[in-house]
């Protein structure tokens, strides 16, 4: 674990190596998610409620999604680069080093403008959505098994590109999840929610992690922390064996 | 003039060449438009059928259309063209396009509207088709029609405004976190998630007198049936006025303009 805890150090420190720009990049992603608090104060001030959301359940899981995607993209950038890394064959300085290559890749980038996602939804739990111990407790909880699912899903479909030689489908289901991630779920149906609890699994990313602060169940807790094994256990599944029959394409220079 | 213009034309006809001919990234970059316009047409037609059939003046049917055409206009740029155009002039690469016997904002605006077109294309087409499967048929037919001169005025402004901001980078070197503010500014004053009229008063009067109603609003009120040609007026003019702002930053980007290397 030292190398990957060194490697990490040293992405911190390379993000924090010109902090005019870190606090830049940070204050911009901030405003950029305050712009949808703006939007859904005007949109609920215009229709009250929908679906059973209201204004307060929707900055809820706006905290949880932001918290969450921020920790994966801010502090794991390389999670939504994992296609593009095999299709450019940036994953060959990685090989040639004597650490495991996954967690290396993972840690090896940080972004300083998702890191301002952490910071925002952070801030916006503590302003907008009544913390108590116990919600800050399980609001922590639902944000860190929600990054661990869309970590492993960035994973999975990024490692598709060991298959298909292509990192489109990488990029799609990234802005799929992200995006699917940051609505109430209760306004889909049918076969599109149930599309959002299996293989594009947002609701597990926001929705469901922002109903366990506002109302704990037992069944969803186990149906989080159970999605989030799946979906890491498939992704490292799926990288390992996609590794196997990996071919360069010689770029070094974008591990 | 005339060899400014024919190479204005030959980047556009021939990066639209380009982008026809990557299917699969089209077939990428349609597929987020759809997702995109396919959530928010949602949440916005569950609104209107809870709240009594229609939101601000609005019907469910029309917010659809609204919705797609809104989204349609926005998605077919690059969202980080600020970002990238930021970036060729900090970096200098934009010191090539000087060397051409063309105005270099003129090739740049045309060379991103070519690589535009399939991408608004086939969003349109899609985003029609979606609209009439979840929606229903456009209320208006001939607004439909309107709105298709709309949509491309709304990518030609939306590109001179991108160029405009991103000509700040030949003084401050770094424009690439505007790209994320300017989506911003079109997302809630150029009225792509959220209907002008279902806006406060005051953000209303405010968001109708700035530009980037003509980038998203205009095509979008068209197509959900509301047959108002002066919007197309109103595009006209404000295309006008930022393809000037446009050439007046790079003019005088480009005379202070200094590269190190080569």
């Amino acid at each position: 674990m030292r190398p990957i805890a060194a490697t990490m150090r040293a992405a911190v420190a390379e993000a924090w190596a010109n902090r005019s720009a870190f606090w830049t990049q940070l204050a911009a992603m901030a405003l950029n998610d305050l712009v949808w608090v703006v939007f859904w104060v005007l949109f609920f001030g215009k229709v009250g409620t929908v679906a059973g959301w209201d204004r307060t359940r929707v900055l809820l899981l706006l905290a949880t999604v932001t918290t969450g995607a921020g920790i994966v993209l801010g502090l794991l950038s390389n999670a939504r680069r994992i296609g593009q890394l095999l299709v450019d064959g940036g994953l060959d300085a990685a090989l040639a080093l004597p650490v495991r290559t996954l967690p290396y890749l993972l840690v090896r980038r940080v972004d300083a403008v998702n890191v301002g996602d952490v910071v925002f939804g952070i801030g916006l739990f503590f302003v907008a959505c009544h913390p108590t111990p116990e919600r800050t407790a399980l609001y922590v909880l639902g944000a860190t098994a929600g990054a661990l699912v869309l970590i492993g899903f960035l994973v999975l479909v990024g490692s598709l590109s060991f298959f298909t030689g292509r990192s489109e489908a990488g990029d799609l289901g990234f802005q799929a999840v992200i995006l699917l991630a940051s609505y109430p779920v209760d306004i889909f149906s049918g076969a599109t929610k149930a599309l959002l609890y299996t293989a594009i699994p947002a609701a597990f990313v926001s929705a469901v992690p922002a109903r366990l602060v506002d109302h704990l169940t037992v069944s969803d807790l186990a149906t989080l922390l159970s999605a989030a094994v799946v979906f890491v256990t498939l992704a490292a599944t799926t990288f390992a064996i996609g590794l196997r029959r990996y071919t360069s394409n010689a770029l070094w220079t974008r591990a | 003039m005339t060899v400014a213009k024919s190479w204005a034309s030959v980047a556009a006809v021939s990066s639209a060449r380009r982008a026809g001919r990557d299917p699969i990234a089209l077939a990428v970059s349609v597929g987020f438009f759809a997702i995109v316009a396919s959530v928010i047409a949602t949440l916005w037609r569950t609104a209107a059928h809870v709240h009594g059939g229609s939101v601000a003046g609005y019907t469910a049917v029309q917010l659809t259309w609204y919705l797609y055409f809104a989204e349609a206009a926005v998605t077919a740029l690059n969202p980080r063209q600020i970002e990238l155009t930021g970036d060729d002039i900090a970096t200098g690469a934009v010191a090539v396009d000087m060397l051409r016997p063309a105005s270099v904002v003129g090739l740049r605006i045309a060379t991103e509207f070519g690589r535009c077109v399939p991408r608004l294309t086939a969003s349109a087409v899609v985003g029609s088709g979606l609209a009439l499967i979840t929606g229903g048929a456009p209320t208006d037919s001939v607004g439909l029609l309107l709105a298709l001169p709309s949509l491309v005025l709304a990518v030609l402004c939306n590109l001179a405004a991108q160029h405009a901001v991103a000509g700040a980078a030949f003084w401050v070197r770094d424009a690439r976190s505007a790209w994320f503010l300017y989506q911003k500014l079109i997302f809630l004053l150029g009225a792509m998630l959220i209907p002008l009229e279902a806006l406060p008063h005051w953000l209303h009067r405010t968001a109708e007198l700035l530009p980037f109603v003509t980038m998203a609003y205009a095509p979008a009120r068209l197509a959900s049936g509301h047959v108002e040609p002066p919007l197309l007026l109103l595009q006209l003019g404000w295309l006008v006025v930022l393809v000037a702002a446009a050439v007046a930053v790079f003019g005088a980007g480009e005379r202070r303009l200094q590269v190190v290397g080569g």
